[in-house]
C-alpha cells in the first residue's frame, strides 16, 4: 500500500464518517460544521486526482461561502435548543426501507458493473482539474453552457431581490 | 437558437423597463411584444435558419420538432400574456420582474426542446424551475403562497439532486454528456449494458416524472398549484409543463432503445401512468375547490401526456404536440376564467352562465376539451396517444385502462359546467372587458378548430 | 513497506523550514503588538510601554506570560468543544497561509538546492483565498459556542464582512491574473524581478488600492473593526474568551495582517526583489538572504501603514461599511477589470 492509497481510504473514511455525522447530529450546527469536514475530505480526493483547482475552489465556494450562510441562518434561527419533530413511525419505516432498496441497488451495480472492474483512477496525474485545462474547455468546448448558465444565475438573483426586498 | 438569445435579452430588457418605466401598465405591452418578436424569430429560424451564427459543439441541435414545439410554447405565452396580463399586475408589487422571470423561463423552455446533451438538459430544467419558485412565492403577504413556494424549493432542489445523481451515473456508465452516444465510444469499448447508466437513466425517470408531476411523485403539486397565485398556476401548469415533457420525450428517445435489454421500461412507465390516471382522477373527484381539482386534473392529463414517453414513435411525437397545444389552450382558458372569479370554488361558478354567458360557454368549451369529448382538440389528443400506444403492439390494456378514465375526468369537468349552467346561484366576478371577452372566443374557437381540423396544426408541423 | 518510501530529506528539509517560518511569523505578531503600541503612542504624543526592558522591548513577552498564567474560563452555558476549537481555527487558519509564500529564492547549500517556499503549487492565490475563507469560521464558531448575545452578532458582523470584502478582492485580482499570467506566487515574483518589468503597482494601481482596503477588512482591522466594535458590542466576538485562548485570537488577528502584508508585498511590489539591483549577478546565497531581508522590509512598512490608518481614521458604521464593499469597491474592482481585459486584448494580444 502506497502511500496514495493510505491517503484514499484515509480521506474516503473521512467523509463518509463525516457524512454520516452530518445526519446522525443532533445539533444543526453541528451538522453544519461535519459538512465542512466532509467537503475537506472531498477536496483530498481532488488532490490525489491532481485537480488541484478543482479542489480549492471546492473549498472557497462550499466550504467557504455558502457554509458560513448556512451557518448565519441556522445560528440566527437559533435552532441550537434540539427542537425533535415527532414523525409517523409508518413514514419512518416507509423512508428506512426506500432508502434502503436505493442502497443495495447502488451497491449492487457497483459490484455487478462489468465494465467497472479492473479500471481504477488515475492518481496524481492527468491534467482535467487543472485551472489552464479547464480553462480553455469551458471557452472552448463548454462555451454555451457556460454563457447560458449566466441566464440561470440572472433569474436566481432577480429571484433573490424580488422575495427579499421589503414591499 | 433565437428563441433562446432572444428570450433572456427580452428578460434583461423588461428588467431595464422596470427602473426605466414606472408605469405598470405597460409592462405587459412590452412583454407581448417581445412574445411577438421572439415567436417570429422562432418560426424564421424553422424556415429559415437562425440568425445568430454559433457553434455549439452539438450541445443543442435544433429539430424541426423542437423548433415547432417552441413555436407552440410561445404562441401559448403569448396567448396568456393578452389573456392574464392585467391579473399578473394583480399578483405583488414586481410587476415587470414577474414578466422577466416568465421570459426566463421560455429561455429554459427553450433550451429543453433543443439540447443534445444532459449538461444542457441540467441548465434548461433549473432555468426553468428556479424562476417557478419565485413566482408561486410571489403573493408574499399570503402564507399558502409562502408555503408553497417553499415546498415546491425544497421538493424541487431534491429532484434537482437525484436528477444530477443520474447524469453522474450516466456519464460514469458511458463517459460522455451527449444524448446519443455511439455504442463503440463507450467506455473501453465495453459492449453490454452499463449498469451505470441503467441506474443513471433511473435517476432520471425520477427526476423527470418529478417535474411533470407524475405519481408518485406528484405530491408537490396540489399544494404548489393551489397556493401560487392563480395567475402563475396558470403558466407553470401549460407552458411549463409541456416543455419538460418536451425533454422528457426526448431524453428517453435518446438513451432507452440501447438500455431496454437490461430494464423493461415500458413496465416500469406503465405503472407509473397508471397510477398518475389513478390518483390525479380520483382525488380530482373529490375537490371542492375548482383550483385544485385543476391541479389534481392536471396531474391526470400528466398521465395521458406520458403515453408520449412510453410509446416514443412519430405517431406519439404527433400526439404530444397535439395534446400540448389542446391542453395548454384549454387550460390557459379555464384559469383565465378562474382568476376572475371572487370565489373559486364549485359553489362560485354557480349561476355564471345567466349572468355571463360569454365566459360560461367559453369555460365549458374548455372544459370539454380537457375532458377530450369528441369536437374539441382534447379529442384528438388524447385519441392519438392511444393510437400511439396500439401502435407499439404492447400493453394494449392501457389504452383501456385510460379510457375508463378519461370517463371518470368528465364526471368532475361536467360539475363545473353543471354548476354554471343548471345550478341558481350568484356567481361573482371581477369586472370583464371586451377585449377579454373577444379572445376567450378566440381561445374556444382554435380549440374547436383543432377538434375539428387537427391536421391544421400538424400540417404547419410538416410543411 | 512501501508507505515509508519517500525523500526524507525533503520532508525534513520542509519541516525545518514550516518550524521557522512559523516561528519568525510568531515573533513578527508578537512584536506587532509592541509596534502597534508605540505607534499609538508616538501618534498620540506618548511614550508607549518602556517598563520591561529597555525601550520596553520585553513587553510582548510580559503580555504573553500574562495571558498564559490567567485563570482559564470556559463559561457553563457554551458549547465546550466549539468553544476551544474557535480560537485553534483562528490560529490554523491564520497559519496555514504561509505554506505558499515565495519569502526569498533558493539557498544552495553544497549540492541541494533549497527553496525558501514550502510548496510552490500552481494554484497559490486561490489557496489563499481558501483559506482565508476557512478563516471566517474560528470567528463564528468562536462567537456561537460562547452563547452570548454580543458575541453571536459580532461573530456574524465579522464573517459577513469578510465574505462581503472577498468578492472585490478576487476580482481586484483577477485584473492583476490577467495581466501575470499564473496563480502560482512564486511565478509572479520571478516576473516582476525580470529586467524591463516593473512591479505590478505600477500596472495595477487601482487593483492594489481594492486590494488593500479590502486587505484591511479582511483582517478585521480599523476602521473596519466592525466585530470588535467596543461602543456597540462590548468587547465582541471574543467577549467569553479569557487567558490563552483569547491570545489566539489576538495574535491569529496579528499574524493575518502581517500575512497579507507578505501577500501584498508579494503580488504588487515584486516580493523578494530588492529594486534597482539585477540579483542574478551577485551570489545567489547571498541575494537570497538579502531578498527575504527586502521582502521583510516591504512587510514590515504595509504593517505600519496598517496601524497608521487604524490610529488615524474613526471606525465605519456597519451599513457604511456594506456600502462601501458592495456598492463602491466591486464596480470598481470590475471597471478595472474590464479596463486592463480590453487594454490586454488590444495591445498586448
Amino acid at each position: 500500500m502506497g502511500i496514495l492509497q493510505f491517503l484514499f481510504w484515509l480521506l474516503s473514511a473521512v467523509a463518509l464518517t463525516g457524512a454520516i455525522m452530518v445526519l446522525a447530529s443532533k445539533n444543526p450546527v453541528h451538522s453544519v460544521l461535519w459538512l465542512i469536514v466532509v467537503f475537506f475530505a472531498i477536496s483530498g480526493h481532488y488532490v490525489l486526482l491532481n485537480a488541484q483547482f478543482l479542489a480549492v475552489v471546492n473549498l472557497i465556494v462550499y466550504a467557504g461561502a455558502i457554509m458560513v450562510l448556512f451557518l448565519f441562518v441556522i445560528m440566527l434561527m437559533n435552532l441550537n435548543t434540539v427542537i425533535e419533530t415527532r414523525k409517523n413511525l409508518w413514514m419512518k419505516a416507509a423512508g428506512i426501507i426506500s432508502g434502503g432498496i436505493l442502497f443495495l441497488i447502488m451497491i449492487s451495480v457497483v459490484r455487478s458493473s462489468a465494465d467497472m472492474v479492473s479500471r481504477t483512477a488515475q492518481l496524481k496525474e492527468g491534467s482535467i482539474g487543472l485551472i489552464e485545462t479547464l480553462g480553455k474547455v469551458l471557452f472552448t468546448q463548454y462555451v454555451v453552457p457556460f454563457e447560458i448558465s449566466s441566464v440561470l444565475f440572472l433569474s436566481a438573483m432577480v429571484g433573490a431581490v424580488v422575495i427579499g426586498k421589503k414591499d | 437558437m433565437n428563441a433562446i438569445i432572444l428570450s433572456a435579452i427580452w428578460g434583461v430588457v423588461l428588467m431595464f423597463c422596470s427602473v426605466l418605466i414606472k408605469n405598470k401598465g405597460v409592462y405587459r405591452h412590452i412583454a407581448a411584444l417581445g412574445l411577438l418578436v421572439i415567436l417570429a424569430g422562432n418560426i424564421h429560424e424553422t424556415y429559415h435558419g437562425s440568425f445568430f451564427n454559433i457553434d455549439t459543439h452539438e450541445m443543442l441541435r435544433f429539430s424541426r420538432f423542437g423548433l415547432f414545439f417552441n413555436t407552440i410554447l410561445l404562441a401559448a405565452t403569448l396567448l396568456y400574456v393578452l389573456l392574464s396580463g392585467r391579473d399578473v399586475e394583480k399578483a405583488g408589487g414586481y410587476v415587470a420582474e414577474y414578466f422577466t422571470l416568465i421570459f426566463f423561463v421560455l429561455c429554459g423552455a427553450s433550451i429543453l426542446t433543443s439540447f443534445n446533451t444532459l449538461l444542457m438538459l441540467f441548465i434548461g430544467i433549473e432555468i426553468l424551475s428556479i424562476p417557478l419558485y419565485i413566482l408561486t412565492g410571489s403573493d408574499k403577504r399570503n402564507l399558502r403562497s409562502n408555503e408553497a413556494a417553499l415546498k415546491y424549493f425544497l421538493m424541487g432542489a431534491f429532484s434537482t439532486g437525484i436528477l444530477l445523481m443520474g447524469i453522474a451515473l450516466v456519464y460514469g456508465g458511458t463517459g460522455s454528456f451527449m444524448l446519443e452516444v455511439p455504442r463503440s465510444a463507450i467506455m473501453g469499448g465495453y459492449k453490454g449494458v452499463s449498469f451505470l447508466e441503467v441506474t443513471g437513466l433511473l435517476f432520471l425517470l425520477v427526476a423527470m416524472s418529478f417535474k411533470v408531476s407524475a405519481a408518485p411523485f406528484h405530491f408537490w403539486t396540489p399544494d404548489v398549484y393551489d397556493g401560487a397565485p392563480s395567475v402563475f398556476t396558470s403558466f407553470m401548469a401549460t407552458i411549463v409543463k409541456a416543455a419538460a415533457f418536451a425533454a422528457f420525450l426526448k431524453l428517453f428517445e435518446a438513451r432507452v432503445g440501447d438500455t431496454s435489454a437490461a430494464v423493461d421500461w415500458k413496465l416500469l412507465l406503465s405503472i407509473i401512468i397508471v397510477s398518475t390516471l389513478l390518483i390525479g382522477n380520483v382525488t380530482a373527484v373529490f375537490q371542492q375547490s375548482v383550483k385544485r381539482m385543476l391541479a389534481y386534473s392536471s396531474i391526470a392529463q400528466a398521465g395521458f401526456m406520458l403515453f408520449a414517453v412510453f410509446s416514443l414513435n412519430d405517431v406519439a411525437k404527433e400526439g404530444l404536440l397535439l395534446y400540448a397545444t389542446a391542453y395548454s389552450l384549454a387550460t390557459i382558458g379555464v384559469f383565465a376564467v378562474l382568476i376572475k372569479m371572487k370565489d373559486v370554488t364549485f359553489e362560485g361558478f354557480n349561476g355564471l352562465a345567466r349572468k355571463n354567458p360569454v365566459l360560461a360557454a367559453t369555460t365549458t368549451i374548455c372544459l370539454l376539451s380537457l375532458a377530450g369529448i369528441p369536437l374539441t382538440a382534447g379529442f384528438f389528443a388524447k385519441f392519438s396517444m392511444l393510437s400511439a400506444v396500439i401502435k407499439t403492439g404492447t400493453y394494449t390494456w392501457l389504452v383501456v385502462v385510460a379510457v375508463l378514465f378519461a370517463a371518470v375526468s368528465a364526471y368532475y369537468y361536467f360539475r363545473v359546467i353543471q354548476a354554471m349552467y343548471f345550478k341558481e346561484g350568484d356567481a361573482q366576478t371581477e369586472e370583464v372587458t371586451g377585449g377579454f371577452k373577444v379572445l376567450l372566443i378566440a381561445v374556444a374557437a382554435l380549440v374547436i378548430l383543432f377538434g375539428v381540423q387537427p391536421q391544421a396544426l400538424l400540417n404547419w408541423f410538416y410543411f | 513497506m512501501n508507505l515509508l518510501a519517500f525523500d526524507w530529506a525533503l520532508l525534513i528539509e520542509k519541516l525545518v523550514l514550516i518550524a521557522i517560518i512559523i516561528t519568525i511569523s510568531l515573533v513578527v505578531a508578537m512584536y506587532a503588538t509592541y509596534g502597534e503600541r508605540k505607534v499609538a503612542a508616538w501618534m498620540q504624543d506618548r511614550v508607549g510601554p518602556n517598563r520591561a526592558g529597555p525601550f520596553g522591548i520585553l513587553q510582548p513577552l510580559a503580555d504573553g506570560m500574562k495571558l498564559f498564567f490567567k485563570e482559564e474560563i470556559i463559561p457553563n452555558s457554551s458549547n465546550k468543544f466549539l468553544f476551544i476549537l474557535g480560537p485553534c481555527l483562528a490560529m490554523l487558519t491564520a497559519m496555514m497561509t504561509s505554506a505558499i509564500i515565495p519569502w526569498g529564492s533558493e539557498l544552495r547549500i553544497g549540492d541541494r538546492v533549497i527553496s525558501l517556499q514550502i510548496a510552490d503549487i500552481n494554484i497559490g492565490i486561490l489557496y489563499v483565498f481558501g483559506v482565508v475563507s476557512m478563516g471566517v469560521y474560528g470567528i463564528m464558531i468562536g462567537g456561537w459556542a460562547s452563547n452570548n448575545k454580543f458575541s453571536l452578532m459580532a461573530a456574524l458582523r465579522g464573517a459577513s464582512q469578510v465574505i462581503s470584502y472577498e468578492l472585490a478582492m478576487g476580482i481586484s485580482l483577477i485584473a492583476l491574473l490577467m495581466l501575470t499570467g499564473s496563480l502560482s506566487l512564486k511565478t509572479i515574483t520571478e516576473q516582476q524581478m525580470a529586467p524591463g518589468h516593473y512591479w505590478n503597482v505600477l500596472y495595477q494601481p487601482l487593483g492594489f488600492l481594492i486590494f488593500f482596503v479590502c486587505a484591511l477588512a479582511e483582517c478585521n482591522r480599523a476602521p473596519f473593526d466592525l466585530s470588535e466594535a467596543e461602543s456597540e458590542l462590548n468587547m465582541g466576538y471574543h467577549q467569553e474568551y479569557s487567558s490563552m485562548k483569547l491570545g489566539f485570537f489576538l495574535f491569529s488577528e496579528y499574524i493575518n495582517m502581517f500575512i497579507s502584508s507578505v501577500i501584498m508585498a508579494t503580488l504588487f511590489f515584486g516580493g523578494y526583489d530588492i529594486p534597482f539591483i539585477d540579483e542574478s549577478k551577485y551570489n545567489p546565497n547571498l541575494m537570497a538572504w538579502l531578498g527575504v531581508g527586502a521582502l521583510m522590509v516591504k512587510a514590515l512598512i504595509f504593517i505600519f501603514v496598517f496601524m497608521w490608518i487604524r490610529w488615524t481614521l474613526p471606525r465605519f458604521r456597519y451599513d457604511q461599511l456594506m456600502n462601501l464593499g458592495w456598492k463602491a469597491l466591486i464596480p470598481l474592482a470590475l471597471i478595472n477589470m474590464v479596463i486592463t481585459a480590453v487594454v490586454i486584448l488590444k495591445y498586448f494580444n
